[in-house]
């Protein structure tokens, strides 16, 4: 812990929405490279418009999203994703009647071709299932396994800052843990990674830090062991109440 | 449905269906049907454009015949009034109709929803009040008349069968471009934007540049099919190039089914044969071709009804229903 780690994404004040409604409210927050932040709260907390804002697919009306150094606010998508921020978006949203093959090639649309052999071959090594599955169409795939796909796609455009958007919802535990796992390892490759997550618990056990949003700002922020252990954190978002011990 | 390589069995579908088409002048000398199927080769011109536009792209113009019309007036004025030669009237033709879809596209792609179909729309219609204005250049109602035929080098082409290989040649040609497009890096976003435009963004593809390529593209292929239209048959008139027009392109593109370019290639065919029925079937009584041409719209409604009900995909979904038959049996 001697030298600073770099910064990878900064944001100060940013202020976005849709139309005139207001959601995101003045949001500072600061992701230092190799480290992966969770990001909480209860459900319309604003924190996949936040995730949206910062990779341009919301304009933001006001503040400042600096991505290694350089000022991206309002960059349009495909030139974030050039920059080199993926996002796995909420719901996965891939190319349902494409082969899981083609659906991880579009993810490399932004970078040299040269590359896409190697992006191709990290991605099945981290998820083994989709080099099986690579020539069935990704509609035919398990919830799962296309939660992996969508997170191999966003790998294939090879960010510096993985975004995800809720992606362990409505998928079983142990499919959970799978991701999850992934998650781990490229972290532990060094990939930066900002996550939202409604299961805050699961989320924070994986997580170097956490922010917790509360009607479109920051309520809380902080180690994600001492947010673990909050009270306010442990009585709203972890649903302690429902008795100690209990796992997710 | 999205195959990068193509295996030998449709290269000898293609090869055979292509030596078809281009033996029919020597197969046959009459002039009628020759005619005819120059015009369904000149609609396979516009389709290969409209089959990337609605099927690969998922955009609706309904002002598709505005750009085969200017194509028409700009080579026939160019070449019959100035003096040009055929190629450059073309040429011009293109460009114009290239700058033109860029212009409409441009504004009206940037905005979300259907704004690009409601602009085709309203310029459709600015066009065709032109046409019929624009008297010293498109001759008004009366139309433009004495288009000289083709010609390249002072070599003219200007037998039936010569047009006809003209034509077939360029939409051959243009049917080969289209086919590499699909297949190439921008063809493969093309199909990802029509599945899931989020997802699409969320891999960085540029949406609003792919569509307005895809548009330029379609605009100019009509652009050329026009400028074709008008040196084969040596006059255009407003009416050639009205909303009904555009409809009926609308309608190819729907029948043939999406994510392919076969599909609306052969339902091209088929609506421009309807009118034309007793050109291919011999025998047709006089009184039975007038009744077809008489209810051609309603035949081209009840034809396109029948289709969406019973043949899921369109002409394109039978063809892939086939290929999997012929290949289960091959």
């Amino acid at each position: 812990m001697s030298s600073e780690p770099r910064t990878v994404l900064s944001v100060e004040g940013l202020h976005a929405g849709y139309g005139h409604v207001a959601v995101v409210r003045g949001i500072d927050m600061r992701v230092a490279e190799g480290e992966l932040v969770t990001l909480i709260g209860a459900n319309g907390a604003g924190k996949s418009t936040l995730l949206k804002a910062l990779v341009g697919l919301v304009p933001p009306s006001a503040g400042t999203v600096r991505f290694l150094g350089e000022d991206i606010t309002r960059m349009r998508p495909e030139r974030a994703v050039r920059a080199g921020l993926a996002l796995v978006p909420e719901g996965r949203m891939l190319f349902g009647p494409m082969s899981v093959e083609e659906n991880l090639e579009l993810g490399a649309q932004v970078t040299d071709r040269t590359q896409t052999v190697g992006s191709l071959e990290r991605v099945f090594d981290l998820f083994p299932v989709l080099a099986e599955r690579r020539s069935q169409t990704a509609a035919t795939l398990s919830g799962g396994e296309q939660q992996m796909l969508a997170v191999a796609r966003a790998l294939m455009a090879r960010p510096r800052l993985l975004l995800l958007d809720e992606p362990s919802l409505g998928l079983a535990p142990k499919v959970i843990k799978e991701i999850f796992g992934a998650l781990r390892k490229l972290k532990d490759e060094g990939l930066t990674i900002l996550l939202v997550e409604q299961d805050a618990r699961l989320a924070l056990k994986h997580s170097d830090r956490g922010y917790v949003m509360r009607t479109g700002s920051i309520a809380l922020a902080g180690d994600a062991a001492d947010l673990l252990e909050d009270d306010d954190v442990r009585l709203i978002y972890l649903g302690a109440w429902r008795g100690e011990g209990e796992s997710s | 449905m999205g195959e990068r390589t193509i295996d030998i069995r449709t290269v000898a579908v293609l090869a055979l269906v292509g030596a078809l088409v281009f033996a029919v002048p020597l197969l046959t000398a009459d002039r009628y049907l020759l005619k005819v199927l120059t015009f369904v080769g000149i609609n396979v011109i516009i389709i290969t454009g409209m089959a990337l536009l609605f099927g690969y792209a998922g955009q609706v113009s309904l002002g598709h015949a505005a750009f085969y019309g200017i194509g028409a007036y700009t080579s026939a004025y160019v070449v019959t009034s100035l003096g040009w030669p055929w190629l450059g009237g073309v040429a011009l033709a293109v460009a114009v109709t290239s700058v033109g879809g860029l212009l409409l596209a441009l504004p009206s792609l940037r905005l979300k929803g259907h704004y690009l179909a409601m602009a085709t729309l309203g310029f459709g219609e600015i066009m065709r009040v032109v046409f019929v204005e624009a008297r010293g250049i498109t001759g008004g109602p009366d139309g433009f008349s004495g288009i000289p035929f083709a010609s390249v080098g002072g070599l003219a082409i200007d037998s039936a069968g010569a047009n006809y290989w003209l034509i077939w040649g360029v939409a051959a040609a243009m049917l080969a471009l289209a086919a590499n497009l699909v297949r190439s890096r921008a063809g493969r976003a093309m199909r990802a934007l029509h599945g899931s435009e989020l997802g699409a963004l969320a891999c960085g593809i540029d949406l609003t540049g792919l569509k307005v390529r895809v548009f330029v593209i379609s605009a100019a292929l009509a652009g050329l099919a026009g400028a074709l239209y008008a040196h084969v048959v040596g006059f255009i008139s407003p009416s050639t190039f009205s909303l009904h027009a555009s409809v009926v392109l609308v309608a190819m593109a729907v029948l043939g089914g999406t994510r392919s370019l076969a599909g609306p290639v052969l339902a091209a065919a088929l609506l421009t044969l309807i009118p034309f029925a007793d050109a291919v079937i011999p025998g047709l009584s006089r009184s039975a071709l007038e009744t077809i041409q008489e209810w051609q719209e309603d035949i081209y409604g009840l034809t396109i009804i029948a289709v969406l009900l019973f043949v899921p995909g369109g002409v394109a979904g039978a063809l892939r229903r086939l290929s999997r038959v012929g290949r289960r049996w091959g």
